[in-house]
Order: structure tokens, then C-alpha cells, then sequence
């Protein structure tokens, strides 16, 4: 009791200077706060929009890139060429093929991959555009009144592996309305739709899209999270397999990316090497990877938060911790006498110490509360003041560039290109979510620095010889 | 009982070493009062430390009741200062924020004795130098004279067997200065207490019935019937 009475005496006796290094304690907890919040926000952010780019529960996402193509002229050439010869009427034309530069695996694949150690789960799809054009007829070129769907438009297609659905891409989307695919879907002619794509195009469930030339029903609407959006529409894998073409031949039995969950988050970097020793040429990208490949004022963030924003809590913990500390013995220089009467009295150090100890703690846990209510203030200013922030993600990591990829070259007027690896920009909003863990770190890193401040005090307090600290002032 | 043997204290300094007590021989019997006189400088103040184990000879030995302090632990000193040594200081050495009874608890805390206890001494201490009725009273609102009272009180709450003294009257004026020998001697002899007393004040020096001058470090000792006879 005489213990806390001491305390509070001393505290009230100093008031000004506790509150000073309180306050000096909770500026550097309260950017810690700011600065894990901020950085938090910045890693849902990403995790956002990389589990959107991937799907739920996807680790691992294997593509191989397109063997590159033989120049024009060059024997083998026109496969990789798609000419269309204009008539005495336009021609429509829909065509169901792999996105440039992205190459196929098989489909066995996918079943090795599964029974590697570390995999919990492997499903293959289809990443495939749909270019719809009208090629003008003849006398349309001549007058050079070509039709308006002469650039040809392109959607993205996902061809969904019905037995796996809840891997990949699909497995981010929420139904909006309709339903979403069941066993039985796998050899119709159903689709699912972005609810962006459904919009701009005036589709509800029940209408109809044409993929390939095939009137594709839709079956439900989706809503991709923030992120998202990797695909307008989406079939069953098998319909996708039957109706896309690369090189003249159908897709029968060829997957373009192997979706992977790992057994646990620890087991990914082996079932990377693993895949990579399985499928040589293959690529095989993680969330942690692809990551990296985020690009755009978020990446910018998350470098900014990882970096400038650590180094700045950590220096002005250090200023505050050095300050508290700096007072404090600054204190105890001042209490020299009082110091040695108490040892004079019969006090032991420990005790003297403690008592010291006791003040400081005092002052850090007001500093940690001041601190987060500081933290709280900075993170709804960050969230006030924060731009929105755009990520840019590949749309087909693991594509080649493309080469030679055009229609109809020999006229020079319709080319349409989907470059691999392209970027797509994703606004992000950034969130700044103070957690309980960062809570409870700043309260003990308050306390950890009133108390190092009091030891710094109570070490000298311990070292004073009685007769030195009576003699000093008397 | 006291017993000095061979005492010497010196300390480094930029010039050079200073003796400031040297080869001292002493002995203090149970219950006598002890003045120590000599002017500013000559080792009043560092013996008087040596005496209550709040600095350590150079050389010689010094023993208490047969416990020689200059061979125990830090620890062991301190505890024999918190039972057995009541300090009385100059400038008071008050704790500023600390109430008159708290002040005189204090004194208390080393012992580890129940609360009720504390309390109990604590009220009789005060009581003893007539500052019960001021017990809630900061020491910066009670006169030199009071606080040097509350000194004593905070000294004697411990019910110590020796009592060391540094100037107790050295910044109070003449009237208080006899009040507090005054209280000094009654307390001395009601509670058998050993008393030393150091003082640069000869009239103060000489109600003591033995006085030893320092001088240089020295330390020379004069009976009753020495100063009778000069």
C-alpha cells in the first residue's frame, strides 16, 4: 500500500514531466499502430486482389508459355494464322481460342499433380478468349464503310473443372443471382457470367451468349470481389475443351493452368519444386510470387508500408524509448538525495528500484493508451486522406509475348490482339483495420518502454553509494 | 557498542589522494552521546558515514554489537541500518511528497512490519516530538524547526539503538536550535539510545559529556574532566 501511495505521490508531484514522456511514448506507439494498421490494410489489399486472380484456396497456379511461333512465310506458318477470305456478304465469326502466348498441358497432368505430397487438391482450366468479328464483304472494303464489329470484340473465357470448382478462378465469384454450375452442367451449353460483363451487355440469367458460334444459356450471374473480374464468362471445362481451337485442333484433353491447393502453407515452396521437377518448362506461380508481380500505387504502397513506414515506427519508438529513457534519469539525477535517504533509511536497491519501476510502468501504460487512441486517430486519417490505389496484375501469368498474332494480315485491316502477360488495373481501397494483436503489441511495447526507461533510471539509482548521493547535495 | 579499529578513509582525487579520516581508534560505549566537533573539511561528515555503513573504511575495522560492517555485504549493512542506526540529517531529508506520517512510514517500509504496527509507531514517533496533530501535513508545510522534529521522529519510529546526527541544528536558528538538543537529550535518555553527533557548533559540542575534534582527518577525544581541567 505505502508502495502505491509513493507512486501516486510522485506522479502528481511530476505531473508535467510524466505527462511528457507519456505523450512522447504513445507519438511512437501510436505510429506503430498507424504504420501495422496501414501496412495491414495494404496486405488484405493485395491478398484481395491476388485471391481473386487465383481463386479461393488456390497456392499454386501451373501454366507452361506458347512455343514461339514460326515467322510468316516459314513452313508450318499458317497454322498459327487465321485468314478470312471476304465474301459478296459480311461474315460473322466466333472464335473460342487461347489467349496469344499461353501453351497447353495435358489433362493427365492434373491427376499427377494431385497425388504429389503436399497437394491437397489439383483442377485444370481453361483460360480462353472469344473474339467475335464481322468481316465486311467485299464491296464494304472497296467503299471503306466497314461495319462497326469490324475490330472485333473479346471476351474471357473460363473453362471450369466441374469436380473442382470450389479451386481456381470460379471459386472467388459470388452467385448474384441464377445458379452456379452442378455436376450435371458438364456437357451443356450453360453459362455463368460476370455481373460487369452481364450489365455492359444487357444479359440476365436466361439469355443467351454466343461462344464458338454456340448459343450458350446463362445460368446465373456472378459478382467477382474486389479484384476480380479475370473472366466474363464462364462454361464447363469439358464444352471448353470440345469447342476452343489452337492450331486447327480442338482442346480435347489440354488444360492451359493446373489450379493447386497445398495440404498447408508451409508445404508450398516443396510442392513448387516438386511441380517444377514433375512439369519441366512448366510455370509454376504462387500467391507470394505473383505478389511480386503486382504492380501500381498498391505495390508502391506495400513497399512504402513495408519499408519507409517500419524504419519510421521503429525510429520514432526508438526516439521515444530514448527520450522516456533520458527523463527519466534525468528525474532520478534530481532525486539523488531522496534516493540516498532512502537508503540511509534502510531501503535496499531492488526496492528503490522497483519503486522507480513502478512510476514507469505507470507512465507506459498511460502512454500505451494515449498511444492507441493516437493509433485509432492516425488510422481513420489514413483512411480518410489515403488516394484509392489501383493494382496492376497479369492477366495470364506464366503466357509468352505474343507473336504473329493477327486476323487476317493479308488485308492489313483487322487485327485483334489479347497480349499475354498484359496488365490489368484493379481499383483498390485502402482499409487501415486496427487489430486486437496490434492493440495488445503497442500496450506492451508502451510498457516495455516505460520500463526501460525506469531501469535506465533505477540502474543508476542502484549504483548510487548512500554516502555519495547524501554528500552530493548536502 | 562501537569499535573502531585503524580507520582510515581516503579518497581519489585530480590532485591526488586525500586521507580524510585517519588511523582512527574509538570506541562508543551502549547509551553514550558522542559530539564530534571540527570545521568544515576535516572528516566530521565521513566518519559519521562509516559509523552507519553508508560508505566503507580504506583500511581498519569497525564493528557493532561484534558484527564488523566493514566485512558484511551491502545487503547485510542496509539491514543493519534499517533495525538498528536512526540518521538525523542537516537539510532534513525529507521526501518532498510524502506526507509527515508517510514520511516517518517510510522509515518502517525496510522492517517488514504489519500495516496496524506501522501505523502505531508511526502515531507514537509523531507524537513524541509534538507533531502528531501535524501528521497529514507535506514537509513544505511545516517550519525548519518541525521538520527537523519530524526528522527525528522518522529516526527514532524504528526504535533504533544508535543515533547518528549531521548537523541536526546547522540550518536551524538559536531558540529552535536548543529546542531540538533539548529533544534530543530528553529522547536520548528515555530510550537508552546511543548518540553521535557531529557539529561544528562548540557550544552544542560541549552538553555532550564527550567530544572528540577532528582535525585533519584526526580524530582527538576529550573527557568531562579533560575540559575541567583546561
Amino acid at each position: 500500500m505505502f508502495f502505491v501511495t509513493y507512486l501516486r505521490r510522485e506522479l502528481q508531484h511530476r505531473l508535467r514531466q510524466a505527462i511528457v514522456i507519456a505523450l512522447g511514448l504513445a507519438v511512437g506507439i501510436g505510429l506503430v499502430v498507424t504504420v501495422t494498421a496501414a501496412s495491414a490494410g495494404v496486405r488484405q489489399a493485395q491478398a484481395a486482389v491476388l485471391k481473386a486472380l487465383y481463386g479461393v484456396g488456390t497456392d499454386i497456379v501451373i501454366t507452361t508459355a506458347a512455343p514461339a511461333p514460326p515467322k510468316p512465310g516459314s513452313p508450318g506458318a499458317g497454322k498459327y494464322q487465321q485468314t478470312f477470305t471476304p465474301g459478296q456478304k459480311p461474315q460473322n465469326v466466333s472464335e473460342l481460342g487461347l489467349p496469344p502466348g499461353l501453351g497447353l498441358l495435358g489433362s493427365s497432368s492434373v491427376p499427377k499433380v494431385a497425388r504429389l505430397g503436399g497437394v491437397a487438391a489439383a483442377a485444370g482450366g481453361l483460360t480462353l478468349a472469344n473474339t467475335t468479328l464481322t468481316i465486311p464483304s467485299i464491296a464494304q472494303e472497296q467503299s471503306g464503310h466497314l461495319p462497326a464489329n469490324a475490330t472485333g470484340s473479346t471476351i474471357t473465357v473460363d473453362g471450369v473443372d466441374l469436380a473442382h470448382a470450389g479451386l481456381g478462378p470460379f471459386a472467388s465469384a459470388t452467385i448474384r443471382s441464377g445458379r452456379s454450375f452442378t455436376a450435371a452442367d458438364a456437357d451443356r451449353d450453360v453459362a455463368v457470367v460476370d455481373s460487369g460483363y452481364a450489365t455492359a451487355s444487357k444479359l440476365t440469367t436466361g439469355s443467351a451468349i454466343d461462344i464458338a458460334g454456340h448459343a450458350f444459356t446463362i445460368i446465373g450471374i456472378t459478382l467477382q470481389p474486389q479484384g476480380g473480374g479475370s473472366a466474363d464468362a464462364y462454361i464447363p471445362l469439358a464444352r471448353a475443351q470440345a469447342l476452343a481451337r489452337f492450331q486447327a485442333s480442338d482442346l480435347d484433353g489440354k488444360v492451359d493452368a493446373i489450379y493447386v491447393k497445398a495440404a498447408s502453407a508451409a508445404a508450398i515452396p516443396a510442392v513448387q519444386n516438386e511441380v517444377a521437377a514433375l512439369l519441366p518448362g512448366a510455370t509454376v506461380t504462387s500467391s507470394a510470387s505473383l505478389a511480386g508481380a503486382v504492380s501500381g500505387s498498391l505495390a508502391s504502397a506495400a513497399s512504402l508500408a513495408e519499408d519507409l513506414g517500419r524504419w519510421l515506427a521503429v525510429a520514432a519508438l526508438v526516439a521515444a524509448f530514448t527520450i522516456a529513457s533520458l527523463l527519466t534519469m534525468a528525474a532520478v539525477a534530481r532525486r539523488v538525495r531522496e534516493f540516498g535517504t532512502l537508503k540511509a533509511l534502510g531501503w535496499r536497491s531492488p526496492r528503490i528500484v522497483a519503486q522507480l519501476l513502478g512510476e514507469s510502468a505507470v507512465i507506459g501504460v498511460a502512454g500505451a493508451a494515449a498511444g492507441v487512441a493516437l493509433g485509432f486517430a492516425g488510422t481513420a486519417l489514413v483512411q480518410a486522406l489515403a488516394p484509392e490505389l489501383s493494382a496492376a496484375v497479369a492477366n495470364n501469368p506464366g503466357s509468352a509475348p505474343p507473336q504473329n498474332v493477327s486476323l487476317n494480315p493479308g488485308s492489313g485491316g483487322i487485327q485483334h490482339h489479347i497480349a499475354p502477360g498484359a496488365l490489368h488495373t484493379v481499383p483498390v481501397h485502402l482499409t487501415a483495420p486496427v487489430t486486437l494483436t496490434a492493440i495488445t503489441v503497442a500496450v506492451a511495447l508502451a510498457i516495455a518502454g516505460g520500463l526501460i526507461a525506469g531501469s535506465a533510471g533505477g540502474w543508476r539509482a542502484a549504483r548510487l553509494r548512500p554516502a555519495e548521493a547524501l554528500g552530493r547535495i548536502g | 557498542m562501537y569499535a573502531l579499529t585503524g580507520v582510515t578513509r581516503t579518497f581519489r582525487k585530480h590532485s591526488g589522494t586525500i586521507a580524510a579520516v585517519q588511523d582512527i581508534d574509538l570506541v562508543i560505549g551502549d547509551g553514550e552521546w558522542l559530539a564530534i566537533q571540527g570545521r568544515t573539511g576535516h572528516g566530521k561528515t565521513t566518519l559519521l558515514n562509516l559509523l552507519g555503513g553508508l560508505d566503507r573504511p580504506t583500511s581498519g575495522t569497525i564493528t557493532l554489537n561484534g558484527h564488523d560492517l566493514t566485512a558484511m555485504s551491502e545487503n547485510q549493512i542496509t539491514r543493519i541500518r534499517a533495525a538498528t542506526i536512526g540518521f538525523i540529517f542537516q537539510t532534513f531529508n525529507l521526501i518532498p511528497t510524502l506526507t509527515a506520517a508517510e514520511n516517518v512510514q517510510a522509515a518502517l517500509i525496510p522492517l517488514h512490519i504489519a500495516a496496524a504496527e506501522r501505523r502505531e509507531r508511526t502515531a507514537a514517533a509523531l507524537d513524541s516530538v509534538g507533531l502528531l496533530d501535524r501528521a497529514r501535513h507535506l514537509p513544505s508545510e511545516l517550519s525548519g524547526g518541525q521538520q527537523q522534529r519530524l526528522g527525528i521522529a522518522r529516526a527514532l519510529a524504528k526504535q533504533p539503538v544508535v543515533l547518528l546526527a549531521d548537523e541536526p541544528t546547522g540550518n536551524l536558528d538559536e531558540d529552535t536550535r536548543d529546542e531540538i538538543i533539548t529533544l534530543l537529550e530528553n529522547l536520548r535518555h528515555q530510550n537508552k539510545l546511543t548518540v553521535v553527533l557531529v557539529t561544528h557548533d562548540t557550544s552544542l559540542a560541549y552538553r555532550a559529556p564527550r567530544v572528540g575534534i577532528m582535525r585533519n582527518g584526526r580524530l582527538s577525544i576529550r573527557q568531562d574532566h579533560d575540559r575541567a581541567t583546561t
